[in-house]
């Protein structure tokens, strides 16, 4: 068993874990969408993403991308979040909320795909 | 093979990036975490939203103090925290970073992308040129003059950082790796479409050979000119269609011989075969008679064999009694010393010739005995082109350099491919011929080198010429030295070769016509060279300058391929 790569898988799984757990829940209720768990998928995203840095193969480049745009995704959440609750102070209305969690939404499928792959890989190289 | 420096400055800073991630957020979320009061006195906490602004700025370490509202002594302790782990993250990755820039490796790295991107980016003929020793720099020296860029691939570090603070006219590339490998040479250019040539001049033999077969299957279109030393790698790259081998004994040799059978010949060869700032020699005079020669090399053994060839009676000295092929009656001993030279009979010799490796004692030699014999013909061999200040000054008849005659010898092919032919031609005749060709281009013995320009009379490489020839016109060598624009005044350049099929007419009457397929080597001073292609071009300068009149009207939509449409 390679520790490294435990430890690679680790951080795509649970980007993609926590990444769903902030996006269960309706869509327009802000008590079924917490914070922290917007901020830790953010978080292990660009753990994830800078652990895919310097790969080479075609695959690896496939996760990379995904994985830019799980983080552009969940920064543009983020970013939603700030503006709307601290900077122009309109709170968490349905709207907005909606608007954050769709965003999450895609960021979902991009993980979704980056786990995907990584299956595919680690399937490709038993073989 | 593809090398992306920012892959590798990535996979490099993996770790650093995310020791700094992670104490980003542990700092942040153990904010908010922290219970504190707001200005009230009621509770309060952060959000993630402040917590991540005091966190960027204590981690930055700017400080701005406890914001919005005082910090509680909970906050405190974790700011105090905070600051350890993100400052220790912070330099953690910053110190990787400049320990990332200080690599050799990555240094390297950095270099070769740099140099791959700048060989790239050629949009005009360059050359490549593998191994940066005398006859390298002199090359380079000659083809940048040209205003040809030159990539130079050496193993040598110290020889690529000389070259790197060389001042040339135009860009040369300079990089530090082993020209053997297929895949240095396609990333130094070999496959570019812009490489017109490739020059093998390195020290060794196997490594000559090597480039040459690399750059003879990667890149067909691109010529090869090659250093080879021993004669069967001199056979074996002739065998696969390299432009031209040069082989620096066999060079010295010709140009001996020359100068002790046809000496006309031989000023215009050496002048014609050095660099382009080279003079016309002065005329040898070399006494008939028997000839001393000082070391039995390689350069020494071809000068024998030239000699004896001649019928020239020669003694040998030679320090190395063991080498092979030496012949009878040969002097064991230094050239160096009076006694060895007079054992040779030097006082009366008519000709000393000193080609041992050392060019102290070639200079020795030849003072030495000098000393005895004051009429004696003294030739040398200069190693070094760093020596050549010193045998200028010693003035031997004759001095051949092997980095001077390499280099010589290639560029003359690359100034014109039919001078090879001119010059094998020219020794089939007599040596007035020589003389008059000399004459004709330098009248006054101190006139710079002639431009070369090579045609080929068909209707891609001269389509004014080949009009001519298709409206009944006959255009005839003497075409090239009317000027278009002041008819009946000569100009001077010179037709030195016409060669048609198989036949080769060294300097052609003026009147003879020309035909399609003719190849002509035409001389002109380097002023007119434009003039010359805009005479090969342009139809209504070949027109004038064959006629002496303006073309009438329509006569070249009277074209017959145009009438036949």
């Amino acid at each position: 068993m390679n520790m490294s790569k435990v430890i690679f898988g680790f951080f795509v799984l649970l980007a993609l874990t926590l990444n769903f757990s902030f996006f269960l829940g309706e869509i327009d209720n802000p008590d079924h969408h917490n914070v922290y768990e917007l901020s830790a998928a953010l978080v292990v995203g660009l753990i994830a993403t800078i652990m895919k840095l310097g790969e080479r193969s075609q695959m690896s480049a496939m996760l990379l991308a995904s994985s830019l745009v799980v983080d552009l995704h969940l920064l543009a959440a983020v970013g939603v979040w700030v503006m709307s609750v601290h900077v122009l102070d309109v709170g968490l209305t349905p709207a907005v909320m909606a608007s954050i969690v769709s965003l999450s939404g895609g960021a979902l499928l991009a993980n979704l795909l980056s786990v995907v792959l990584l299956t595919m890989e680690t399937a490709g190289f038993s073989r | 093979m593809q090398r992306s420096t920012a892959l590798l400055f990535f996979r490099r800073m993996r770790v650093p990036l995310i020791v700094l991630v992670s104490a980003y957020s542990i700092a942040t979320i153990g904010f908010t975490l922290m219970p504190g009061e707001d200005a009230q006195g009621e509770p309060w906490r952060m959000s993630l939203f402040e917590a991540f602004y005091v966190v960027s700025y204590t981690g930055s370490t700017i400080g701005f103090g406890e914001v919005p509202y005082e910090f509680s002594k909970a906050q405190r302790l974790w700011t105090m925290v905070s600051i350890y782990l993100t400052v220790t993250a912070w330099l953690f990755s910053i110190g990787s970073i400049l320990s990332l820039m200080q690599d050799p490796a990555f240094a390297q790295a950095v270099r070769g992308a740099r140099f791959r991107r700048a060989v790239r980016n050629y949009d005009r003929p360059f050359y490549l040129l593998c191994g940066y020793g005398d006859t390298g720099r002199l090359l380079t020296r000659t083809l940048t003059e040209l205003h040809h860029p030159v990539v130079v691939v050496d193993k040598i570090a110290e020889k690529m950082d000389a070259l790197s603070v060389e001042a040339h006219r135009v860009p040369v590339n300079g990089f530090c790796m082993d020209a053997t490998l297929p895949d240095n040479l396609v990333a130094a250019g070999l496959q570019s479409r812009w490489c017109m040539g490739v020059m093998a001049v390195t020290a060794d033999d196997r490594v000559n050979l090597k480039i040459a077969v690399t750059a003879r299957l990667l890149n067909q279109r691109a010529a090869v000119y090659a250093r080879a030393d021993e004669a069967q790698v001199a056979e074996n790259m002739r065998s696969f269609d390299t432009a031209h081998v040069v082989n620096p004994a066999n060079e010295f040799v010709r140009r001996l011989r020359l100068a002790l059978t046809r000496p006309h010949t031989y000023r215009l060869y050496q002048w014609l075969r050095s660099s382009p700032s080279a003079e016309v020699p002065d005329l040898v005079d070399v006494p008939r008679g028997r000839w001393v020669l000082c070391g039995f090399g390689r350069f020494g053994r071809a000068v024998y064999r030239m000699l004896c060839e001649l019928g020239i009676e020669v003694t040998v000295i030679e320090e190395d009694t063991s080498v092979d092929g030496l012949p009878d009656g040969v002097i064991a001993g230094r050239g160096t010393q009076a006694e060895t030279l007079e054992a040779a009979g030097i006082a009366r010799a008519a000709g000393l010739l000193a080609t041992t490796r050392d060019d102290v004692d070639n200079l020795s030699i030849l003072i030495t005995a000098r000393g005895i014999n004051d009429a004696l013909f003294t030739g040398a061999l200069c190693n070094r082109w760093s020596s050549g200040t010193l045998f200028r000054a010693a003035e031997p008849g004759f001095v051949g350099q092997p980095g001077a005659l390499i280099a010589g010898t290639v560029m003359s092919h690359i100034r014109s491919p039919l001078l090879e032919q001119f010059f094998d031609r020219l020794e089939q005749n007599g040596d007035e011929l020589a003389a008059e060709v000399l004459q004709r281009l330098a009248p006054d013995q101190v006139s710079s080198q002639p431009e070369f320009f090579t045609v080929r009379v068909s209707k891609r490489r001269a389509p004014a010429l080949h009009a001519l020839i298709e409206h009944g016109l006959t255009p005839t060598a003497g075409l090239f030295q009317r000027d278009p624009a002041r008819p009946g005044k000569r100009v001077p350049v010179e037709v030195l070769m016409l060669t048609r099929g198989d036949e080769h007419h060294l300097l052609p009457p003026a009147d003879l016509a020309l035909e399609s397929g003719d190849r002509l080597l035409v001389a002109c001073p380097a002023k007119l060279a434009r003039r010359l292609s805009g005479l090969v071009d342009n139809e209504a300068a070949a027109y004038r300058a064959l006629t002496g009149l303006e073309p009438p009207k329509n006569f070249w939509s009277g074209r017959p391929d145009k009438a036949a449409t």
